[in-house]
C-alpha cells in the first residue's frame, strides 16, 4: 500500500499526542508512531529528534533521564502544562480544518 | 534568542546528551531487528539507514539549539580570535585605534547625556515645561535666564485647566552654619508646591509643603539635600528638628530629600531648600518677594494629562493678555515710554519642554558639547577607516587563505561574513577597553567645565545608558570598519584569485586609496577646527581683560550674609579695607561691589541729560568701586578725575559722582567731552538727574573677555557698600599671599566667611574654560587624526611600492631616472592628499556654521587657518610617502626582475 509522507506540521502534534498518554523516550515514540499510523503515514526517524528538541525548547515537553524497560538509561519526554494547552489547541484547529474540508466535499457531492 | 545564547554556553553537555540519546535509539532498533531474525551486521546497518545518518541528525538538532546563523557566527568569531592571536601586532594596532575613537566618543557623550539629555529623577519629567516671558517684562531683576516674578508664578499655578501645578525656584549663594563654623553653600529658594509638583518624596522627615510658603518670614524651615545630610550630619536620623544657620538666621530642618534628587539644575546643586516665604533671610535685604515687577525666579509647570505644550501655550494667552492689562493699571506699575508700554503689552508666554529642568550650565555648554561630540564622531570615523585599511592590508596578506576557501566552495558572502566577524570582535574588545578608559576621560573633562559657587551634579560613572551607547557605537564601528574589507572579499572571484600569485594580489589598493583620501578629508576638517579654536583662544588671550592681572588676588566678603546690619556691614568693609592697605604685603588694593570676569554684572539702562535726553538703547554695566581701583587694576583715567575720599560718603538717593568708560562716550555722546553731564540710572521718562560724570576710564572686560560694553562706575561707600570683592595687588607672586590675606581678614572678624579667594589670573583662566576645553580637545583630536591618516597613507604607499617593484625595475632598466621613480610614488600620494583636502574643504564650509558662535575674531572659513592646515597636511603627507618613494628609487632592476 502507498505510504503518505507525513503532512507538514502534523509531526509535532502527533508527538504531543503520544507523549500525552505517558512519558516516552525517542525510540518508544518512533515505535508508537509506527503502530498508530498503521504504516499508512511514513515518518522519517531522523526527523523525530530535531522535532523533539524543538518542542522541548518551546517548553511544551520536558525531558528526564530515567531507567527504561530494558534497564538502561534513556531520555524520557513528558508533556508540560503549556504542552497540554498547545495540544488541545492543535486538536481543536485540526478538527475545524477537517470539518471544513468535509463540508466542502459534501457540497460537491450534492450538486 | 536568549535561550539560544544560553544554549551556546552549555553546548558541551547538550552534545553529550544527544549522543547518548541517539546511541540508545540505534542500539534498541538494532536489537529489535536482530530479534526479528536479521544478522547483527545487517540489523545495525538498517537501523542507521532508517535514522538517516547520525551526524545529519546531530546537525539538524544543533540547528534547533542555536539558529544556523548564530552557530556559524560563533564559529566565525572563534576563528577570528584564533587568527588574532597569531598576529598580535595587527590586533593591538586595530584595537587601540578603536579604543581611542570609542573612548573619546563615550566620554563626550557621557557629558552630553548628563548635561543636555538626562531627564530629572522626578515623577513623569516629560510633562514638565519651562514657562518664560517673551517680550518686555518692564521689571528689574537678578539671576541668570528665563526669569519671572513670584506673584506671577502664583497666578500661573491657578491655571488648573492647563497645569497640574506650577512651581518657581531661584538659586542663592548663602553662608551656611551647622556647628558654629560658617561656610559658603548653595540654597534653592522654592515655592511651597515645589516638591509636590515635581513629585519628589522625602528620604527622612517631610518636604516643604504649601503651608510653609504662606506668610512672609513665618515659617523658618529648610529641607536638606541627601548628600549634604550625609556629609554634614553623617546621615544622623535625629537631624529633623535641629537648626541650621542660613546667613546667621536659624532655620529648622524638617526633612531630607530623596537621594537621587539634586534640584532642577544639573550645574547648581543646592545643599538646602528654603521656602520662598523666607527669601529675605536667604538673600539679605531682599524685600521684593511680592513685587510683580521683580524677576528673579524660573517657573516650571507640570502639564495636565492629555494637554499638549502647544494647546497650553495657545490656551494661556487670553489669560496672560488680560493680566498684562490689569498689571499696567496697577499703581505700582513703573512709568515707562509708550514704546515700552507697547512692548510690554505685546509680550507672550512661551512654553518649552523641560524634562531636564532648567540649567544655565546647559545653556552655556550646549553648543560646545555638540561641537565636541561631532569632533569625536569624526575621530571615531577616522579610527574605523584606519581599521578598515588595516584589514584590507591583512586581507591581501591573507589572499592565499581566502582564495583556497573560495576554491573549496565558500560563497563570497560567507568570506565577507568572516571578515565582518573579525572587525566586530575587534570593535567589541575596543568598546570594552573604551568603556574602561571613558571615566578617566570624563573626570578630566569635568575639570574643564566652568563652575560657579555651587557643586555640579556631574559624575564620571558608567551607567546603563552609557553602556548602551558604547555598545551601539562599538557595533556600528565594527560594521563600518568591516564594510570595506567584506565588500572587497565579496567581489572577488575564484578565477581572479587564482590568476594572481599568492601575496601580490592587486585587490584592495583602490579601496585603500579611497579610505586614505577619506581619512585626509576628515583630518583636514579636524585640524582646521583645532586651528580655529586655537586662534580664537589666542585672540582672546592677546586682547586680555584690559586691566593688569599680575600680582592681583581677589576674594569676596558679604557682611549681610554673615549676620551684620547694613550700617555695621559698611564699617566692617572699611575696617578690612584699611587692614589690607596697612599690610606690608600690599602694593595697593580696592573693593568692587561686583566681581569681574564671572559672567555676571549689575546692569541697568541709563538716561543722559545732555543738550537733549539720551536713553541708552541697551543696558549699561555698572559697578561701584573704591578710589584705589584704578591704580590697583591699572585702568587709566583718560579724562576728568578719579574718585577720592570725599566721594566715599553716603548720598541718599543718589549714585554719587560717575566715571564712564570710553565705549560709553563713543556710543552715546559721539566722543564729545562728557565731564559735567548729569545722568540717571533707569531709562523711564520719570528718570531724574542723580549723578554727574566726573571722569572717563579706559575700556576693560567686565563680564568676560568676549564682551565689549558700556560701563558706568560709582563710588563704593556712597552706595550700599556692605559687601563686595576685594582686589589686592601684592608685592611678589600672588600665590604666597593667600594665607596672609586670610589672616588679615581673620584678625578683623574670625568668624567671617570669605569666598572665591584666588588670583585674578586664575579667574581669567576660569572665564576662558569653554575656550580652553575646545582648543585643547580639538587640537589633541586633530593631532591623533593626523597620525592616523599618516599611518594609513604610509601603509598604502608601501604596499603600492611592493606591488610595483617589477614595473619600477623595468622602468629603471629602460633608463628611467631614480627621480622619476620617486615621482611615480609621490604623484600617487599627492593625488590622494589633494583630493582629500578638496573634500575636506567642502566639509569645513558645510560645518562652519556649527562652530561660528564659539569663535572669536576669526571666521569659520579662515584663510590663515586653512592655509596652515593645508601646509601641515601636505608636508606631513609627502613626508610619509617619501619613505616608500625612497625605497622605490633604490629598486635594483636585476633584483626586481629576479623576483618573478
Amino acid at each position: 500500500m502507498k505510504r503518505f509522507p507525513i503532512p507538514q506540521g502534523t509531526l509535532d502534534m502527533l508527538i504531543l499526542q503520544i507523549v500525552s498518554l505517558e512519558p516516552a523516550h525517542g525510540y518508544g515514540i518512533a515505535q508508537r508512531l509506527e503502530q498508530i499510523s498503521k504504516a499508512i503515514v511514513q515518518v522519517n526517524q531522523g526527523s523525530l529528534y530535531p522535532a523533539l528538541h524543538r518542542l522541548e525548547q518551546k517548553g511544551w515537553l520536558k525531558a528526564e533521564w530515567k531507567e527504561s524497560e530494558t534497564g538502561r538509561e534513556a531520555k524520557f519526554y513528558a508533556l508540560t502544562a503549556a504542552g497540554r494547552k498547545q495540544l488541545a489547541a492543535e486538536k481543536h484547529d485540526w478538527a475545524r480544518l477537517a470539518g471544513a474540508v468535509q463540508l466542502i466535499f459534501g457540497l460537491g457531492d450534492k450538486s | 534568542m536568549l535561550k539560544q545564547i544560553a544554549n551556546w554556553f552549555r553546548r558541551g553537555k547538550m552534545e553529550n546528551g544527544l549522543d547518548r540519546e541517539l546511541r540508545y535509539h540505534v542500539e534498541r532498533r538494532t536489537n529489535d531487528l536482530e530479534k526479528s531474525g536479521l544478522p547483527a551486521e545487517e540489523a545495525r546497518r538498517r537501523a542507521l539507514a532508517e535514522v538517516g545518518g547520525i551526524s545529519q541528525v546531530q546537525e539538524e538538532v544543533r540547528d534547533v539549539w542555536l539558529s544556523r546563523w548564530l552557530r556559524d557566527f560563533s564559529y566565525d568569531l572563534r576563528f577570528s580570535a584564533r587568527s588574532f592571536f597569531r598576529t598580535p601586532a595587527f590586533c593591538v594596532t586595530a584595537v587601540l585605534s578603536l579604543v581611542l575613537g570609542i573612548g573619546a566618543t563615550t566620554a563626550i557623550y557621557s557629558l552630553v547625556d548628563q548635561v543636555l539629555l538626562h531627564a530629572l529623577p522626578v515623577r513623569q519629567p516629560e510633562r514638565l515645561v519651562l514657562i518664560n516671558w517673551d517680550g518686555d517684562t518692564v521689571a528689574n531683576g537678578f539671576g541668570s535666564w528665563d526669569l519671572m516674578s513670584y506673584p506671577i508664578c502664583r497666578d500661573l499655578d491657578k491655571q488648573k485647566d492647563f497645569f497640574d501645578g506650577v512651581l518657581c525656584r531661584a538659586f542663592a549663594p548663602v553662608n551656611l552654619s551647622t556647628n558654629g563654623d560658617s561656610r559658603p553653600a548653595t540654597a534653592e529658594i522654592v515655592s511651597g508646591n515645589y516638591f509636590a509638583v515635581l513629585g519628589v518624596a522625602p528620604a527622612l522627615g517631610r518636604v516643604i509643603e504649601q503651608d510653609d510658603d504662606g506668610v512672609a518670614n513665618a515659617n523658618p524651615v529648610a529641607v536638606l539635600s541627601y548628600d549634604f545630610w550625609q556629609m554634614q550630619f553623617g546621615g544622623a536620623t535625629d537631624v529633623v528638628g535641629r537648626k541650621v544657620l542660613v546667613n546667621s538666621h536659624p532655620l529648622m530642618i524638617i526633612g531630607v530629600a530623596a537621594p537621587t534628587f539634586k534640584g532642577v539644575d544639573v550645574g547648581e546643586v543646592p545643599a538646602i531648600w528654603v521656602p520662598a516665604s523666607m527669601s529675605s533671610q536667604v538673600i539679605p535685604g531682599f524685600e521684593n518677594l511680592l513685587d510683580r515687577r521683580t524677576r528673579w525666579m524660573q517657573i516650571l509647570g507640570r502639564l495636565n494629562y492629555g494637554m499638549t505644550l502647544e494647546q497650553a501655550q495657545a490656551g494661556l494667552q487670553p489669560w496672560f493678555k488680560a493680566m498684562l492689562q490689569e498689571d499696567m493699571h496697577l499703581a505700582s506699575f513703573p512709568v515707562v515710554t509708550p514704546e515700552r508700554r507697547q512692548a510690554f503689552l505685546n509680550s507672550t508666554l512661551e512654553l518649552t519642554a523641560a524634562p531636564q529642568g532648567h540649567s544655565t550650565l546647559r545653556r552655556r555648554l550646549k553648543q560646545p558639547l555638540w561641537v565636541l561630540l561631532a569632533v569625536t564622531a569624526v575621530l571615531l570615523g577616522l579610527a574605523c577607516l584606519n581599521v578598515s585599511g588595516l584589514f584590507l592590508a591583512r586581507g591581501s596578506a591573507r589572499d592565499r587563505e581566502i582564495a583556497t576557501r573560495l576554491a573549496l566552495g565558500a560563497s563570497p558572502w560567507r568570506i565577507g561574513r568572516q571578515l565582518l566577524a573579525d572587525s566586530l570582535l575587534i570593535a567589541f574588545v575596543g568598546g570594552l577597553l573604551g568603556i574602561a578608559v571613558a571615566p578617566i576621560a570624563v573626570r578630566a573633562l569635568v575639570a574643564f567645565i566652568p563652575r560657579g559657587a555651587a557643586p555640579m551634579a556631574l559624575h564620571a560613572g558608567v551607567d546603563s545608558r552609557l553602556l548602551l551607547f558604547a555598545f551601539v557605537v562599538s557595533v556600528t564601528a565594527g560594521l563600518l570598519s568591516g564594510l570595506a574589507p567584506s565588500w572587497q572579499a565579496g567581489r572577488r572571484s575564484v578565477a581572479q584569485s587564482l590568476r594572481e600569485r599568492g601575496g601580490t594580489g592587486f585587490g584592495g589598493v583602490r579601496l585603500r586609496k579611497i579610505i586614505v583620501t577619506a581619512q585626509i578629508a576628515l583630518t583636514l576638517t579636524l585640524v582646521v577646527g583645532a586651528a580655529l579654536f586655537l586662534r580664537s583662544l589666542d585672540a582672546l588671550m592677546a586682547k586680555g581683560p584690559g586691566f593688569s592681572t599680575t600680582s592681583l588676588v581677589s576674594f569676596g566678603v558679604d557682611s549681610l550674609r554673615n549676620g551684620y546690619s547694613p550700617a555695621d556691614g559698611k564699617l566692617l568693609m572699611r575696617r578690612i579695607d584699611e587692614a589690607i592697605r596697612a599690610s606690608s604685603i600690599t602694593q595697593s588694593s580696592a573693593i568692587a561691589r561686583f566681581a569681574f570676569l564671572t559672567g555676571g554684572s549689575w546692569n541697568n539702562p541709563m538716561t543722559i541729560f545732555a543738550d537733549k535726553r539720551i536713553t541708552t538703547d541697551r543696558e549699561v554695566n555698572m559697578d561701584s568701586v573704591t578710589p584705589g581701583f584704578f591704580q590697583t587694576m591699572g585702568v587709566q583715567i583718560l579724562a576728568g578725575r578719579n574718585f577720592d575720599e570725599r566721594d566715599m560718603h553716603e548720598t541718599v538717593g543718589k549714585l554719587g559722582p560717575t566715571i564712564v568708560n570710553e565705549a560709553f562716550v563713543k556710543r552715546y555722546l559721539g566722543g564729545r567731552n562728557p565731564i559735567g553731564l548729569r545722568v540717571a540710572s533707569g531709562g523711564g521718562p520719570d528718570a531724574k538727574p542723580e549723578a554727574e560724570i566726573v571722569g572717563v576710564m579706559s575700556d576693560f572686560s567686565y563680564r568676560g573677555l568676549r564682551e565689549e560694553s558700556e560701563q558706568a562706575f560709582f563710588p563704593f561707600f556712597a552706595g550700599e557698600g556692605t559687601g563686595g570683592t576685594f582686589y589686592v595687588k601684592v608685592r611678589g607672586t600672588p600665590e604666597s599671599f593667600v594665607t596672609s590675606l586670610r589672616a588679615i581678614v581673620h584678625d578683623v572678624d574670625p568668624r567671617l566667611a570669605i569666598t572665591d579667594l584666588r588670583t585674578v589670573n586664575e579667574q581669567l583662566d576660569r572665564s576662558l574654560n569653554t575656550e580652553h576645553l575646545l582648543a585643547t580637545l580639538s587640537s589633541s583630536f586633530g593631532t591623533l587624526a593626523l597620525l592616523l591618516s599618516l599611518v594609513g597613507l604610509y601603509g598604502v604607499m608601501s604596499f603600492v611600492v611592493t606591488q610595483r617593484t617589477r614595473e619600477i625595475g623595468i622602468r629603471l632598466a629602460l633608463g628611467a631616472t631614480r627621480w622619476s621613480a620617486i615621482w611615480l610614488v609621490l604623484r600617487d600620494a599627492s593625488a590622494m592628499i589633494v583630493t582629500g583636502i578638496g573634500i575636506g574643504l567642502l566639509f569645513v564650509l558645510a560645518l562652519g556654521r556649527l562652530v561660528q558662535a564659539q569663535l572669536y575674531d576669526v571666521k569659520s572659513f579662515d584663510p590663515a587657518a586653512i592655509a596652515v592646515t593645508v601646509v601641515i597636511l601636505c608636508s606631513a603627507g609627502l613626508a610619509a610617502a617619501l619613505i616608500p618613494a625612497h625605497r622605490a628609487s633604490g629598486v635594483s632592476p636585476t633584483d626586481a626582475l629576479r623576483v618573478e
